[in-house]
């Protein structure tokens, strides 16, 4: 709270309904000040980063590549190393500390390849899986030391590929934990069985994003085909370039301020409608006769269908028409029952609780649709601003007072749904005293409020047709913008932070987190870039992942030289450092994170993109 | 289609020491399908099903032996990791942890063991499993009356048939009638009669 004082616009706006207009000092403070978020802002970078069809190699191989010069371990021995350990490099890492080289390696099934002992035997051996005396050249024998004939291994190996065990095939020997070989997998199957060869390769492909835990498809539908890789928390939300903005963590649209958790429950409540059904359930009875439900609009006991039925409220009987004062003809049963009208009020209560935010949520979720239209007439209305004679060139503090609104609708719209949850009893029913939940509850609606009459004021100084207006009239909404987007944005944040700090962190039994609030909007994940130079390396990884037995040797095949390097040593350096970048553990009082891209476009100077 | 000639080996491997392992099979109800198998094991000394053999219906699926048996116990047994309503076994080398190395004789052998050993921890039929960690005395009871009921039947089926057949009835009947009460005398009697 103590933050409102920074902010010179918000103070006004609790005592008048116009923030300061007249003061340019203060406009031009609240100005700079925003100026400084920016450059603030703009000094992290994307934390993002999208994987396409093609680009999905390549960023395999950097894990790889790292595995691969720690252990000195062939590529598809690292890989099932990776796989065991869900992609985590840094984990690998710290594990090797913990166990071992040994036992990290024999517990994600690879084999100590060093022991290996050739066997040459010359004579007929029996394979013990079909039990024939096979030729030794039609044998092979697994890095674990067990060898059976190349057709078992085949039949084996397709089993298992199409059973969609691809990643983990191990070798057919009882209670043999090792994972085999992709290549002589690869070399068996495509033998006999290209396509299947193909599919096992793409199952291997698509490892890196079903076995990791920062990797995850993008939800798009139909797909567009990426998936978005994030450094950091997971909880964020992301922009894939097919356009589809979504939570990482839960992989539903954009939901914060809620939890996923709320968000789940907050779908589901608003798809079944299931308080009206409670509604319906409490409030109505069924006719005997025809079983719709029938409410009571007043009157006696005696309830007459429209169907024409004549059936009793208090036990649903059906009854004749006929009653006196005291009795209904051919019926008679209990006195009134007071847990009904309890039961019916809560029900009530309920009911009309949710409607307030179901109403509130809907309402900004429509007005931002509507105001998405909003942006096409403004263009329009710049183009003619733009020819006329004025002094006035530049329009770009419309286009950003635009997407400031958007962005602090989506903001507003889903603080309902928090808000339903946060002060309801579905969730934290236990975890606040009533009075400690009307505090907070004030203390968030306070802000709340403040948004909503500020959003509100900004739409409607966009939604003037500035294009007919003389220069002071234009410059004149123009302050108003720039200054309701700074107060807007500042409000925004700190509805987060009372969030954050205020109501979430304090919770005992439960852990609900949010993505941190993004100034300009959601980060846009970027195309994944490879730090060495494309083409060629590409080309070369290609090959070298099908020519099967080819060992990649750290001292011949180093692809892009020098450049790689530099980057390899980066990322093996830098990954203690990678938490400073603003997310670390699951519950923290976050102040000041807001890291992000630009809301609409993502320039980002070629030093950056290299740390990735 | 699963491979033949290794069933074959496997029958003919499994049967030469069947009196030392307590373990055999043949082909179900005397048919020719090789993907349908019958296996027998002894229970085993020392536990509620001493002197007991039971009948295990085996099914081949196509990719045998790269995909595990569809293995069923035919008699009733009470036993935690057996369901006592239709036989359906927890075993996990009959599952995930089946190899193409393994044999059905190796499966059976391990049928065996779990006859000996129960893993109660990972049941199949809860009450079982439930009266083996509450009421032990109450399990091997149970567990020995069942074998005595359910399991003993078939050891003497010859002296059953032979029994039948000096009642009258001719010998082929008798043994399909066997055959479908699993054994029962009783059963087998009055379901000749009323034919």
């Amino acid at each position: 709270m103590a933050e409102y004082e920074d902010c010179p616009s918000s103070s006004d706006v609790e005592e008048g309904d116009c923030y300061l207009s007249d003061q340019e000092d203060a406009i031009e403070e609240s100005v700079l000040q925003g100026l400084e978020d920016r450059r603030e802002e703009e000094s992290h970078w994307s934390l993002s980063s999208v994987i396409t069809k093609e680009s999905l190699l390549a960023a395999q191989k950097e894990d790889l590549r790292k595995v691969m010069e720690l252990f000195a371990l062939k590529e598809q021995h690292a890989r099932t190393l990776l796989i065991h350990y869900r992609w985590d490099v840094e984990r690998i890492f710290e594990l090797l500390d913990q166990k071992g080289r040994e036992r990290l390696f024999s517990e994600a099934g690879v084999s100590n390849v060093e022991n290996k002992i050739l066997s040459t035997s010359p004579t007929p051996v029996m394979c013990t899986v079909c039990f024939e005396n096979v030729i030794e050249n039609a044998v092979t024998e697994m890095d674990c030391g067990h060898s059976f004939c190349n057709e078992c291994w085949t039949e084996h190996f397709i089993v298992k590929i199409n059973d969609g065990q691809s990643r983990r095939i191990r070798c057919m020997a009882p209670k043999c934990n090792a994972v085999c070989d992709e290549e002589v997998i690869r070399n068996l199957v495509s033998a006999k069985y290209p396509d299947v060869a193909d599919r096992f390769d793409r199952f291997l492909l698509e490892s890196y994003i079903e076995d990791n835990n920062k990797v995850k498809w993008c939800p798009s539908v139909p797909h567009c085909g990426n998936a978005i890789r994030i450094e950091g928390d997971i909880y964020c939300e992301v922009e894939c370039t097919c356009g589809i903005q979504f939570c990482f963590n839960c992989s539903s649209e954009a939901h914060s301020p809620c939890s996923c958790l709320m968000w789940e429950l907050w779908t589901k409540k608003c798809q079944d409608e299931s308080e009206t059904v409670n509604w319906i359930t409490v409030n109505t009875k069924p006719c005997p006769k025809c079983h719709k439900p029938v409410e009571k609009n007043g009157g006696c006991n005696l309830v007459a269908c429209i169907c024409g039925q004549a059936f009793c409220w208090l036990c649903g009987g059906a009854t004749g028409r006929d009653h006196t004062w005291s009795s209904i003809s051919g019926h008679s049963c209990g006195r009134f029952k007071e847990d009904q009208a309890k039961r019916t009020e809560r029900a009530r209560r309920d009911l009309y609780r949710y409607m307030h935010y179901h109403n509130r949520y809907k309402a900004h979720t429509d007005s931002l649709k509507q105001e998405s239209n909003l942006k096409e007439t403004i263009q329009g209305k710049i183009s003619i601003s733009e020819n006329k004679e004025s002094k006035i060139k530049d329009y770009t503090w419309v286009i950003n007072g635009l997407s400031r609104l958007f962005r602090s609708r989506r903001v507003l719209s889903y603080s309902y749904p928090f808000a339903y949850y946060m002060f309801g009893d579905e969730l934290f029913k236990d975890e606040m005293t009533p009075q400690e939940r009307e505090l907070k509850q004030n203390l968030f609606e306070d802000q709340q409020q403040q948004l909503e009459s500020n959003v509100e004021k900004l739409s409607m100084f966009l939604e003037t047709d500035f294009q007919f207006f003389s220069d002071d009239e234009v410059m004149d909404i123009m302050r108003h913008v720039i200054n309701l987007s700074n107060v807007v944005d500042r409000l925004c944040k700190q509805m987060y932070q009372c969030i954050e700090n205020d109501l979430l962190y304090p919770l005992q039994r439960a852990t609900h987190n949010i993505a941190p609030y993004k100034s300009k909007g959601l980060e846009k994940a970027s195309e994944l870039s490879v730090c060495w130079d494309s083409d060629q390396s590409l080309t070369s990884m290609k090959t070298s992942l099908d020519d099967h037995y080819v060992q990649w040797d750290p001292t011949q095949n180093r692809i892009g030289s020098t450049s790689h390097k530099r980057h390899c040593e980066h990322q093996l350096h830098g990954s203690s450092s990678s938490d400073d970048s603003g997310c670390s553990s699951r519950k923290r009082a976050r102040t000041s994170s807001h890291s992000g891209a630009s809301f609409f476009d993502l320039n980002m100077p070629a030093e950056v993109i290299d740390k990735i | 289609m699963f491979d033949v000639s290794r069933v074959q080996k496997e029958l003919t491997e499994c049967n030469r020491d069947k009196a030392i392992s307590g373990v055999s099979i043949a082909l179900y109800e005397g048919g020719s399908d090789l993907s349908h198998l019958r296996g027998t094991i002894t229970g085993p000394v020392s536990t509620p099903y001493e002197g007991g053999t039971f009948l295990i219906d085996i099914q081949l699926p196509s990719g045998y032996p790269f995909e595990p048996p569809k293995m069923q116990f035919i008699t009733k047994v009470w036993h935690p990791n057996i369901s006592s309503q239709n036989g359906a076994i927890c075993l996990d080398i009959l599952k995930d942890q089946w190899s193409p190395a393994l044999t059905l004789k190796t499966a059976l052998v391990s049928l065996q063991a779990l006859l000996s050993a129960p893993e109660p921890d990972d049941p199949q039929d809860a009450v079982v499993a439930k009266q083996y960690l509450q009421e032990y005395p109450t399990f091997v009871a149970t567990a020995r009356y069942w074998t005595e009921a359910f399991a003993r039947t078939s050891v003497a089926i010859e002296e059953k048939v032979r029994r039948l057949v000096e009642m009258g009835f001719p010998e082929d009947l008798v043994k399909s009638t066997l055959d479908s009460v699993n054994g029962d005398e009783n059963l087998a009697l009055e379901k000749l009669c009323s034919s």
